[in-house]
């Protein structure tokens, strides 16, 4: 088996002076997809920021073998890609510089952009079909168009890690469709996907499933076994129900009172 | 029946002193007897006051009146645009003289304060207001101070040799730069002694100037304050202005700047120090009698 | 083909520029007065021609390349300004800086005045304003006081803010500041009011004290404060992502904000030391950009600069032109141009076309 993508030791995390996360354990195999998943409030976006660097934290988080902390900052930037929440007051870039400040890691501040940067930008656009568009401002766009341009500024980093928050956002089911598509190619060619998403039957694709509730992990396994799925139903108190659909796993609100 | 007879005696007595008449807003002021304790909250008035012997009748006056020395013992009420009403009306006045501009009349006229209201600007105000305050407190002939400025500005502007006359002069009152045009009160002294002000009264008593005015005017000599004074040589242009070039700057000291910014009783000292800078630094000075060496005026 | 139009924008801001600095020389205390006729015309009074050559070039050219380089100054503070905070609606006197200088100035007002006002005895102590007469403050002279009142409202608010960790705490921070120092600029004023006339004339603006050392330093600074943007202007757009995001990129948040709150502080102190409180130049000239091309940071600031430049420059023009041989202030001027411009874009906006932007 190849090193671990995450390796988290005792994580423990506060926002404004209340504790979020409680002594979290935690290895995140390395090529694959983690989907963390919990109701509101367990803590998942709070785990994903703390294990990229944007939290202060106690315990030990390891990046690929080495103490986060112990990265420069320009290689962990190269190493790791983020895609938050949308917070971008950038209306007037055009899609195309966008996806090119995603090369900042590679890039000096001064220097022009380099062939190595153009190809992975084209890239990175094609891959999210915003290409045709890279003229455009980003203002102009509407909210599922804005989201894949972030997206492919995050794709454009190239980097080992991608840690994701609610990537599907304003996103349409096509489109979803077509983000599942891209992070199975991702992980075929051996990156590590992390993603936080409240979609749970999307969440469900993914090659391993990490439970939250109440700032611990209540389950870590393979999302097509039953031990996890179970648990996923206990932290929604039971009010979903987790079935099989045409060769895939959905998750459905439990209505009836039974 | 003699007590009635006193009775009306006194009533009549008292009717015959009580004034009205109306203060610079127009409104008529009430008074039905000569005021005994007054508050003045502007420095030329409270100047005035005392130039009129009366400075025992007042009680309070503003932060800025410092002038007699008397009146710095007398209790303080705030500043004319931001008076202490309370302390105002702690002290029992019967009269309160204000500026046009204070706001504070009204809210002494409605607690039954009665409040005059005068700003004298030039010196057809002063003589006015001069009269009117003689008026209220009764005293004979307060023209006689009218009178003894009047003589003031005449014997400083006398003391001048004819050759120091036709001087042309800029006298700059404030930052900005703000001048002393023909119109305003400097104006009016400077002219009566004979002087030539650059600004004409065409463009208003105390005109904002575009600095390069001054330089294309090219005055003789220079009137300005210490407080403005910094930077004056300095600023682009001005090295070539005469009255630079041949050094010809009377810079007022604080005390004096403000003996000729108040338009009051102490114009004459102001008139003084404005001659004595004449006789001084005129082009064609050298000439004048004017034995009074370097000591600031003294009173009227 | 931003990029064109960015270029076109510019190189038109330039022309302009330089036509208002031709037109600038033929303005003056006599309203439009064309003072190179006796000096080109060989024939010419030599006196005359003296007094001509020493108006144009010691007073009405620095005066009018003044007004360009504060306006300079001031736009690419304003371009600065919006990329630091991620707000449109920043200006370069946020950090406190403009109620800095104008505590700076009123204190040195006062100290020159040897506090008159103040009486010895029942008020505040008399001696405390005569101390300062002869004191730093005076020999700093006007402009110095000014510089050095924003620079150290500037640090105050650094102080108020912790450092530079936090962008929303150093907005609030300069904010307080501000409001706490333009009241201590007001009390100041109470007690000295012979000064409130030129505390009037340095908060309203004017251009009428600049030369040629005054314009050579606002010259230098620019030079200055155009590098440093030059080379944050990337890491700027960066930050525009969010600050998680440019984290992740591996950019240096905290020296950059240093950078950026340093920069912002030189430029505003030295245009306000020189030219006064001219309001609205740093918030308008990166908007009315915007209003006509939309371009990242590094062409922004170029372009905001001058169109900064152009806006004060024109101001400045009216101001001396209007009511010659008085004088408007400069301030009032920019903010019924600025002001005015971005209305009638605002309502050429709402009642046209465009769904995205701030207008």
């Amino acid at each position: 088996m190849s090193a671990p993508a995450y390796v988290v030791r005792g994580l423990g995390a506060s926002l404004g002076g209340s504790p979020i996360l409680h002594g979290i354990d935690l290895e995140l195999r390395a090529a694959a997809w983690t989907s963390i998943v919990g109701p509101n409030g367990a803590g998942k976006s709070t785990l994903l920021r703390a294990i990229a660097g944007l939290l202060p934290c106690s315990g030990r988080v390891e990046l690929l073998g080495r103490e986060l902390h112990d990265w420069p900052r320009q290689e962990r930037a190269r190493a790791l890609s983020w895609l938050g929440q949308n917070q971008v007051a950038a209306d007037d870039l055009t899609v195309y510089d966008v996806a090119m400040l995603g090369r900042l890691p590679h890039q000096g501040w001064l220097a022009p952009a380099s062939r190595a940067d153009q190809v992975a930008v084209e890239r990175a656009l094609r891959q999210t079909q915003a290409w045709d568009w890279r003229e455009r401002a980003l203002g102009e766009l509407s909210g599922g168009e804005r989201q894949r341009v972030l997206l492919a500024r995050a794709l454009a980093v190239e980097a080992q890690v991608l840690l994701m928050d609610e990537p599907l956002a304003n996103l349409d089911p096509p489109h979803q469709a077509d983000w599942l598509l891209l992070v199975r190619e991702l992980v075929a060619a051996g990156r590590s996907v992390v993603s936080v998403l409240h979609e749970i039957s999307i969440a469900l694709h993914a090659d391993e499933l990490v439970v939250m509730r109440q700032g611990r992990i209540a389950h870590h396994g393979a999302c097509n076994e039953v031990a996890p799925q179970r648990a996923l139903e206990q932290v929604f108190e039971h009010r979903i129900a987790i079935h099989a659909l045409a060769g895939q796993w959905v998750a459905l609100p439990v209505t009836s009172i039974t | 029946m003699k007590r009635l007879l006193s009775l009306l005696l006194c009533c009549s007595a008292m009717l015959a002193s009580a004034l009205t008449l109306p203060d610079d807003r127009g409104r008529p002021v009430n008074l039905p007897k000569s005021p005994q304790r007054i508050v003045s909250i502007l420095p030329s008035l409270t100047e005035m006051v005392c130039q009129l012997d009366q400075c025992h009748r007042l009680v309070g006056v503003d932060r800025y009146s410092t002038w007699p020395a008397s009146v710095n013992k007398l209790a303080r009420v705030g500043g004319g645009l931001d008076p202490n009403i309370e302390a105002i009306v702690a002290l029992r006045p019967d009269l309160v003289l204000a500026g046009t501009s204070s706001r504070a009349a009204e809210r002494l006229v409605a607690l039954g304060i009665p409040v005059l209201a005068l700003e004298p600007k030039t010196h057809a105000d002063v003589q006015r207001v001069l009269g009117k305050i003689g008026q209220v407190l009764e005293v004979q002939d307060a023209q006689k101070i009218w009178r003894q400025i009047d003589a003031g500005v005449s014997a400083a502007a006398q003391s001048l040799s004819p050759s120091v006359r036709q001087v042309r002069v800029y006298f700059e009152v404030n930052r900005g730069p703000y001048g002393a045009g023909e119109g305003s009160f400097i104006g009016e002294t400077l002219a009566r002694l004979g002087a030539k002000n650059i600004l004409p009264a065409s463009l208003g008593p105390f005109p904002k100037l575009n600095p390069e005015y001054i330089v294309r005017a090219n005055p003789d000599l220079i009137m300005i304050g210490e407080r403005n004074a910094e930077g004056l040589l300095q600023r682009p242009g001005w090295q070539n202005i005469r009255a630079v070039r041949e050094g010809r700057v009377c810079i007022f000291p604080v005390a004096e700047s403000d003996v000729l910014v108040r338009p009051g009783p102490r114009m004459a000292d102001g008139a003084r120090l404005m001659a004595r800078c004449l006789a001084e630094k005129a082009p064609g000075a050298g000439k004048s009698e004017d034995p009074k060496g370097k000591h600031a005026g003294g009173k009227a | 083909m931003n990029l064109r139009q960015a270029s076109l924008l510019g190189w038109g801001l330039l022309i302009v520029g330089l036509a208002l600095a031709a037109l600038g020389t033929c303005v003056g205390s006599a309203g439009l007065e064309n003072l190179w006729r006796p000096l080109l015309d060989a024939g010419a009074d030599p006196a005359e021609r003296d007094m001509a050559w020493q108006i144009v070039t010691e007073i009405r050219l620095p005066r009018t390349l003044g007004a360009w380089a504060a306006g300079g100054l001031l736009g690419l503070a304003g371009a600065l300004a919006q990329g630091l905070f991620r707000n449109p609606l920043a200006d370069p006197y946020l950090l406190g800086s403009a109620s800095g200088a104008s505590l700076g100035v009123a204190i040195a007002l006062a100290a020159v005045g040897g506090g008159a006002g103040m009486v010895g005895g029942s008020m505040m102590n008399g001696a405390s304003f005569s101390m300062l007469s002869g004191s730093l403050w005076v020999r700093l002279g006007l402009t110095g006081a000014a510089f050095a009142g924003a620079v150290l409202a500037v640090m105050l608010t650094l102080a108020l803010a912790r450092g530079v960790g936090h962008t929303l705490r150093l907005l609030l921070a300069g904010v307080i500041v501000g409001v706490v120092l333009g009241a201590l600029t007001s009390l100041v004023l109470l007690f000295s009011p012979e000064s409130l006339q030129a505390m009037q004339a340095f908060m309203l603006g004017t251009t009428g004290f600049i030369g040629w050392t005054a314009w050579g330093l606002m010259f230098g600074c620019w030079c200055l404060c155009a590098l440093v943007a030059w080379t944050l202007a990337r890491v700027l757009d960066g930050l525009s992502l969010g600050e998680a995001t440019a984290q992740t990129l591996g950019l240096p948040l905290a020296p950059l904000r240093a950078a950026l709150v340093g920069t912002l502080a030189l430029a505003t102190g030295t245009a306000v030391a020189q030219t006064g409180l001219i309001a609205f130049v740093g918030l308008a000239a990166p908007h009315l950009v915007r209003a006509v091309v939309k371009v990242p940071h590094r062409q922004l600031m170029w372009l905001a600069s001058l169109m900064g430049g152009v806006l004060l420059a024109s101001a400045d023009l009216l101001a001396r032109w209007v009511i010659a041989p008085q004088e408007l202030p400069v301030g009032v001027v920019t903010a019924v141009l600025g002001g005015g411009y971005l209305l009638w874009l605002m309502h050429r906006r709402s009642s046209g076309l465009h769904a995205g932007g701030l207008l």
